[in-house]
């Protein structure tokens, strides 16, 4: 099996695409946490609250970008022919799943931490700018590392699943953003009593944030681990099963 | 207790081979792979015995590409059964030692290097980086290895295709339409190449609808159409090789009509 996560590995450090996606995401978290910091009312921003509830942005494109990551591990295969070397290479097509969700799990806790320390580091120096005092605690910053690093993992294998069950490179990328960016938010934002059991949601209540929600609307960060840890299982079986089950084109 | 100087490869080919004795290389048994009201292919029968080049003749649409995908365990049959070395290629523990495939889709992610093509494939298979050096240089691939695959010539898609068929050194070879963009010289080249190959005892399964190609490298020639096998020849059976095979394809594919 290590011999397949480093092969898995290999194919992401050998294209140009992984890096260009964690460049995008380091170019939208400066935006995004930039113009929160500093464009809200020195009142909203100098509260705990405040200032959670724009490192929470972290939260949610980490989640975004360790599930495009994962998905994109199936996809980018499918869309170019490579999968058909790889399950000649390995035709148990369960191992070649179990391999990427591996992989997946590193790249997702390398790009939870890089997001939520970009989140963090943007908002504090913002914040000084201004002359603002940081509210947050070291516990804070802990929960937010350490969150956002497990919402990665578990993110990169509900991104694997996705891609394998829905297959298409374009399907899956938008499907991902429009739950993450558009459907997510209106939910918490409109019904919070269903959408705080979202996945998206779950990652915040993992890490103590999530775009523009701080803990008080969202469920305990033990019972978050356990629905997102249960997303992913689902996800990624349902993805594994159906890899082994459907003819490759 | 296993002898530790044992190769691996050999212990897990004695492990096959007694599982299986002296399996034909390719065994074909009424193999059928319908889509919906489409029968791709129906109820096809052949063998492939070890140490023979075997042409898998057919107009476009034959299924042809379909039977290769059902040999190789990328799709499942709706009936019958392909077997390699009388295992389900799905089956297979190490299935890149035993056979090496080649397909017509040209599978390569256009941003990665051949060389890295190839290393990706060979950390998977477990094979050592020297293979795909060896390898690189015998498909003469060695200047433009560290180049994105986009910028490479279908020619030299191919002969890259070809280099991670080989990566496990297999005992059987499936080439699906191998001579796509290859110039007069390759085209040479992998004749030459596959005849070595066979002298060793190994086998191949070349399919084409370009019948020149084929005509001088294959030993036999199974022709197919409609997903059915209308015909099977022995190439040494037919006076003037490549003109007798061009009269037989045309007569059994209905073609001349």
């Amino acid at each position: 099996m290590s011999r397949l996560v480093k092969s898995e590995l290999l194919k992401q450090v050998t294209t140009r695409t992984s890096l260009l996606l964690l460049l995008w995401m380091t170019a939208l978290i400066l935006l995004v946490v930039l113009l929160h910091v500093l464009s809200l009312s020195t009142d909203h921003i100098s509260t705990a609250d405040g200032q959670l509830k724009v490192v929470g942005w972290g939260t949610s494109i980490a989640a975004l970008f360790a599930s495009l990551l994962g998905a994109m591990s199936i996809t980018a295969e499918i869309r170019h022919g490579t999968i058909r070397p790889t399950f000649l290479a390995t035709p148990r097509r369960e191992r070649v799943i179990a391999a990427k969700l591996l992989a997946g799990a590193l790249t997702g806790l390398a790009v939870g931490l890089l997001a939520e320390g970009l989140t963090a580091a943007i908002e504090a120096a913002g914040l000084a700018a201004r002359g603002i005092h940081i509210q947050l605690t070291v516990g804070d910053y802990v929960q937010l590392l350490a969150g956002g690093a497990a919402a990665g993992v578990l993110f990169a294998a509900i991104g694997v699943g996705i891609g394998a069950i829905v297959r298409q490179q374009v399907g899956a990328v938008v499907g991902l953003c429009v739950w993450l960016l558009l459907v997510e938010t209106t939910l918490i934002g409109n019904i919070p009593s269903a959408g705080k059991y979202a996945p998206g949601a779950t990652a915040g209540a993992i890490a103590g944030a999530v775009q523009t929600q701080s803990a008080a609307k969202l469920v305990t960060p033990e019972l978050g681990v356990l629905l997102l840890a249960a997303y992913a299982a689902i996800f990624a079986g349902a993805g594994a099963l159906l890899t082994t089950l459907r003819d490759v084109a | 207790m296993q002898d530790p100087q044992r190769d691996p490869l050999t212990a897990e080919g004695a492990f096959h081979d007694a599982a299986a004795p002296a399996a034909p290389a390719v065994t074909v048994r009424r193999l059928s792979k319908r889509y919906g009201d489409v029968a791709a292919v129906d109820g096809l029968t052949f063998t492939l015995e070890r140490g023979t080049i075997t042409g898998f003749l057919g107009p476009n649409g034959a299924g042809k590409t379909t039977t290769l995908r059902l040999l190789l365990g990328l799709a499942e049959p709706t009936a019958g059964e392909a077997l390699v070395f009388g295992h389900r290629y799905r089956e297979l523990d190490q299935p890149s030692r035993r056979v090496g495939a080649l397909l017509e889709s040209g599978d390569f992610d256009p941003g990665r290097s051949g060389r890295n093509h190839l290393l990706t494939l060979a950390v998977a298979t477990g094979v050592g980086y020297d293979r795909v050096e060896e390898l690189l240089e015998l498909v003469e691939l060695v200047r433009a290895a560290d180049r994105a695959v986009r910028t490479y010539s279908l020619g030299m898609r191919q002969r890259l295709g070809l280099a991670a068929a080989l990566l496990g050194d297999p005992e059987l070879l499936v080439l699906d339409e191998p001579a796509n963009g290859l110039d007069p010289a390759g085209i040479a080249w992998l004749r030459g190449f596959l005849h070595r190959f066979a002298a060793d005892g190994r086998t191949v399964l070349i399919s084409s609808h370009v019948l020149a190609e084929v005509a001088q490298t294959v030993h036999a020639a199974l022709i197919i159409n409609g997903g059915r096998l209308v015909g099977e020849l022995e190439l040494d059976e037919l006076q003037d090789g490549a003109r007798s095979l061009e009269t037989a394809y045309l007569e059994l594919t209905g073609g001349l009509a």
